[in-house]
């Protein structure tokens, strides 16, 4: 049973800061609680005052800019993203790994922006957002800051975020030309968390076949989304082969840094990576070549 | 679940060894220890905090050393809960010192931690992947320890 609680409900960012400012450590953010419920259940977590963020409507946006990219407000849920038009070519492939992650039930709910600071290792978005560079903003009582999300996370369910700072937008830059990016996750029930997750976005220099620029990412495998890059050495700045493929998911499953837990053993992991890898590959490629 | 792991020592067998049965030093060398008190001489009541994201747990336990075989073994068996009753556990765990030459020493570790409650139920695959970096930690901070002892 959950234990009681002092709650709150603000209608706008400054509201929101202010009362993280006053309550600091002994206070929770909660947005569609779809992480943060299952520990309070649990009573892993129990504050003294939650702050209710899901009514804020100045974060919930999807922004589209032809020369800027993507801005994703952070409360803007799993549901929304899934479905926007502006998740089209280069960016599909947010709308797939949306379409994925968890149930709809949990994507009407969940936000990105919770789930990017939940920092579960095994998340889906964090790789496939880091594939396309992503950076975001945070804001607090004392200001803004700006960093890469692949910055931000920093461990087992924790993140740069510092207390009174709530993190209020994804910013995905517009994709280059002739860049593809994939994702692939295994798992044994649909609907679950990743066992292993892989994203890759390959650049094509123009009309050579030549990796120009690669960025592998793995999911469940390390205490926080993993950029394999030994394995990236591999591909950039080479005629992309499929021998190439091989290799690289052969070092990055050498890379990775998986454990062994009830759905698969770390040796299975590794096998997953090096599968992975090499498959989600050559589909970032097909993608490159179409883009 | 299963905790295993080995690293080398450049010292002695016989220092390795008495270094493992200071407790002050021991304290120090495990992330979190608030406190480790000898009971007895082979009974040890110790608090450890450790810290996932948005989850602490402090664990209260006892630790008894079943088996001492100066300087090459020693098994420790134990049982402890979360002061927040998040879980309760049960270890037992046998360290195996082997003289490599004079000067060197391969530490062998092996723990079987059984753990029970919310913890395990929504925390396995967290507490075990923490499980493995503390014990990193730890085999670090005495890999450490050890340097400046010889050193000085």
């Amino acid at each position: 049973m959950i234990r009681d609680f002092e709650y709150f409900s603000p209608k706008t960012l400054k509201e929101a800061l202010t009362l993280l400012d006053k309550y600091q450590d002994e206070c929770k953010v909660i947005a569609g609680g779809q992480s943060l419920l299952i520990l309070m259940r649990q009573r892993l977590v129990m504050p003294e005052y939650l702050i209710d963020i899901k009514g804020i409507s100045e974060l919930n946006y999807i922004k589209s800019d032809a020369k800027e990219g993507l801005r994703i407000g952070a409360l803007t849920t799993h549901r929304a993203i899934e479905k926007s038009p502006a998740m089209k070519n280069g960016f599909s492939v947010l709308a797939e790994m949306e379409h994925r992650l968890a149930s709809i039930q949990t994507r009407n709910w969940g936000t990105i922006g919770g789930n990017i600071c939940h920092a579960d290792p095994t998340g889906d978005p964090a790789p496939v957002l880091i594939a396309l560079n992503a950076t975001l903003s945070t804001a607090s009582l004392k200001g803004k800051r700006n960093m890469a999300l692949e910055d931000f996370c920093l461990d087992y369910f924790e993140t740069a975020l510092e207390p009174g700072e709530l993190l209020t937008e994804i910013q995905v830059p517009a994709v280059p030309p002739h860049t593809g990016t994939a994702y692939a996750k295994f798992n044994i029930i649909e609907s679950d968390m990743a066992t292993v997750g892989v994203a890759v976005s390959i650049t094509l220099g123009s009309g050579d076949g030549m990796c120009k620029d690669i960025r592998i990412v793995l999911g469940a495998c390390a205490s926080t989304p993993m950029r394999a890059k030994q394995a990236e050495e591999v591909l950039r700045g080479r005629k992309i082969t499929d021998n190439l493929f091989k290799e690289a998911g052969q070092i990055a499953s050498q890379e990775a840094e998986p454990i062994s837990d009830i759905s698969a053993s770390e040796e299975y992991r590794r096998e997953l990576v090096k599968v992975l890898v090499a498959r989600v590959g050559k589909e970032a490629l097909a993608r490159a070549n179409q883009a | 679940m299963l905790i295993e792991g080995k690293f080398t020592l450049q010292a002695p067998i016989q220092e390795v060894w008495d270094l493992l049965f200071e407790i002050d030093t021991l304290a120090a060398c495990i992330p979190g220890a608030e406190k480790i008190e000898p009971i007895d001489d082979r009974t040890y009541d110790a608090i450890v905090k450790q810290k996932v994201g948005p989850i602490t747990v402090r664990f209260k336990f006892i630790t008894t050393l079943t088996e001492i075989d100066p300087p090459r073994h020693v098994t420790a068996e134990g049982r402890g809960e979360d002061i927040g009753k998040a879980g309760t556990f049960t270890q037992k765990t046998s360290v195996d010192l082997t003289e490599i030459s004079e000067d060197s020493v391969e530490i062998s570790y092996s723990s079987n931690v059984s753990l029970v409650g919310r913890l395990a139920t929504f925390g396995e695959r967290i507490m075990r992947a923490k499980a493995k970096q503390v014990g990193e930690e730890i085999t670090k901070n005495l890999q450490e320890r050890l340097k400046s002892r010889i050193a000085s």
